[in-house]
Formats: structure tokens, C-alpha cells, sequence
């Protein structure tokens, strides 16, 4: 039931996150970080996510993007759960009318 | 995850161990709800990526990072490409170091020990909630500790079980429920990112690395095989991030 390259995986993304999450109490807390190193790191996770949902924006199938345009106009008013469910249906309901 | 407000409640001294800790469970109530379908849907994913109903809530458990965790589900493979799931992980959570660094000010009266157990703990969520509170109790001048470890603990460990038994239960049912893209859930990561990223969403300025980011991520999607558009699209955000914080 556990993969053992699928349970280092895990162990060492726990160990990462871990590390970040005493690693600002113990390396920064009572340091002063450079205007620099604070914009890299506040926009780190950003840059992270929407690479990864990228191939999204450039889809071959017009119902696709017309779902990704409905999922952006209501994640930049509603929170997670409505989002997530008018991301889908309007994706699901593009698919079916568009093909 | 979405930044909420602490409850309006001024520190008293009658205040127990346990109120605190059900004050914190309390307060965290409207963000378990959003984390119900969101941890429905990562389980569901990681099932169709082959991953079992024990390794989910043991990914969920130990790393309790649901971004990263999303992030880690869109690129496992099999085998999983562990280097790249290892860098993104630390590179989606990045944040925990200022997060930690912000709250570490109110962490002088705990022990070494409390805080590194307690910190495995802080989410998005505890974090914002605690840190508020701990301001707002500072600022009532009350004599106890501004910072409230058994409220904070009560909102983490609430989003901790909350987090841990929906992704399961998604690893579980999503065997069940059949192929759901063609229905549009694969939507829901896309959705759930853009959520994200609106709660990280500062100013255009700030957010004009992310712009980069997905047009080189994008561009070298359409270019080159494999999960190069992330390493290219992250390192391109950071260089400009880098860059354009040099004209702030």
C-alpha cells in the first residue's frame, strides 16, 4: 500500500516544510532582511502556483479556456468554495455545449 | 489558504487552558468549511495518480501544507520525479519563513521545545488568526502572554484533522466517483490556486513577477516536453521579482 520512491517523496517534502516552518523562528527572527530578499520571497509562492497551472491558459480546446475565464473572474471575487464550484460547472458545462 | 479575522474577544484572566483552546477551534470554523471540498478533490487527484488511501493522509499529515500538496499531486508520476516535487514543495512554502519570523517576537515565553512542536502546526490560517489575536491582546495591555498557544493550537489542530480526514476520505471515494474531468473538476486545482494567490495578492506592483512567471511557464509549456515549464516559470518570476524590487 506504500510505494517506497512514493514515501521518500513524502518524507522529504515534510521534512522541506518543516524546515521552513521553524526556519523563520530560528534563522530570522531577529534579523532585518533586505527590501530585495523580502519581494523575492513574498512573491515566491505566487510565481510557484501559477506556473504550475499555466498549460491551463494556453489550452487547445476553446470550452477549456472559457471555463479558466469564468474560474479568474470569480477567484478575484469569491472565496475557495464557490470558486471551486462554478470553476468546475462552467468548465463541465462549456465542455458539454462546445465539445 | 484564505486570511480570515480573529474574533473581536479582549484577553481575560478567567480564561482556562480549555476556553482558549475552544475559542481557537471556534474561530477557525468558517475556514474548515472551505476545507472540506478542497481536501475532498486533493485526495480524489492523488487516488487518480495512483497514490493509496495510506499514502494520502500520510503525505497530509507530515507535510500539512495544502498548497505545496496540490502542487506535488499535478507532478506526481510514476515513479515520482522526487527532486522536482521536493524543490517545488520548499519553494510553494517559502512563506512559512516569514510567517514564522513575524510570530516568532510572540513566541519568547514558550520553551525551545513547545515552539518546535507547536510550529509544525502553523497553517495559513492559525497563523493569521494568531498572530491578529495576539495583537489585539497585546494592545488591551493585559498581563498575560499576547500570544495565546492553546488558541492557536485549537485552530491548527482543528484544521489539522480537518485536513487529514477529507483528503483521505477523498483518496477513498475518488475510486468511486469514476472519471470526474470530463465533468470539469480538473477546474478545481486552477480554482483553487487563483484562490490562493488572491489571498497573497498585495499590489499590481508585486504581482507583476507572477505575470512573468506565467507567460514563461506558458511559452515553455507549449515548447517543451515534461514539467519544465515550472522550474522555468518559477526561476524567471524570482529573477524578476529580484530585479524589479531594485527600482521599489
Amino acid at each position: 500500500m506504500i510505494d517506497l520512491l512514493n514515501l521518500v517523496t513524502i518524507l522529504l517534502m515534510a521534512a522541506v516544510t518543516y524546515f521552513t516552518r521553524v526556519g523563520g523562528y530560528v534563522l530570522l527572527r531577529n534579523r532585518t532582511l533586505s527590501a530585495r530578499a523580502t519581494a523575492v520571497m513574498e512573491a515566491a509562492p505566487g510565481c510557484v502556483l501559477i506556473s504550475v497551472i499555466a498549460p491551463a491558459f494556453v489550452a487547445d480546446r476553446p470550452a477549456d479556456l472559457l471555463g479558466l475565464a469564468v474560474t479568474v473572474l470569480c477567484a478575484t471575487r469569491l472565496s475557495m468554495l464557490p470558486t471551486v464550484l462554478l470553476g468546475i460547472a462552467s468548465t463541465g458545462a462549456a465542455r458539454y455545449l462546445l465539445g | 489558504m484564505t486570511i480570515i479575522q480573529a474574533p473581536a474577544l479582549a484577553a481575560n484572566a478567567g480564561a482556562t487552558t480549555g476556553s482558549e483552546f475552544r475559542r481557537g477551534i471556534a474561530a477557525c470554523m468558517p475556514v474548515l468549511l472551505g476545507i472540506v471540498p478542497y481536501g475532498l478533490v486533493l485526495g480524489a487527484q492523488a487516488a487518480r495518480k495512483s497514490l493509496s488511501g495510506l499514502e494520502v493522509p500520510l503525505m497530509t499529515g507530515l507535510n500539512f501544507a495544502g498548497g505545496s500538496e496540490f502542487a506535488a499531486i499535478q507532478l506526481w508520476s510514476s515513479p515520482p520525479h522526487i527532486l522536482l516535487i521536493v524543490a517545488v514543495t520548499l519553494l510553494v512554502n517559502s512563506r512559512h519563513l516569514l510567517m514564522g519570523a513575524a510570530l516568532a517576537p510572540y513566541l519568547r515565553h514558550l520553551s525551545k521545545r513547545k515552539a518546535f512542536a507547536s510550529l509544525f502546526f502553523m497553517c495559513d490560517e492559525s497563523w493569521a488568526m494568531s498572530l491578529a489575536d495576539s495583537k489585539e491582546r497585546a494592545a488591551t495591555g493585559t498581563s498575560l502572554p499576547a500570544f495565546s498557544l492553546p488558541y492557536y493550537m485549537g485552530a491548527s489542530l482543528a484544521v489539522y484533522v480537518a485536513w487529514v480526514a477529507f483528503t483521505t476520505a477523498g483518496a477513498l471515494l475518488g475510486p468511486v466517483m469514476g472519471d470526474i474531468d470530463a465533468l470539469g473538476f480538473d477546474m478545481a486545482f486552477p480554482a483553487v490556486f487563483l484562490v490562493l494567490m488572491r489571498g497573497m495578492w498585495t499590489t499590481a506592483a508585486a504581482a507583476r513577477p507572477w505575470l512573468v512567471s506565467l507567460v514563461v511557464a506558458a511559452v515553455t509549456h507549449l515548447v517543451l516536453p515534461g514539467a519544465w515549464f515550472i522550474a522555468a516559470g518559477a526561476a524567471s518570476g524570482l529573477a524578476a521579482a529580484y530585479y524589479l524590487a531594485g527600482d521599489a
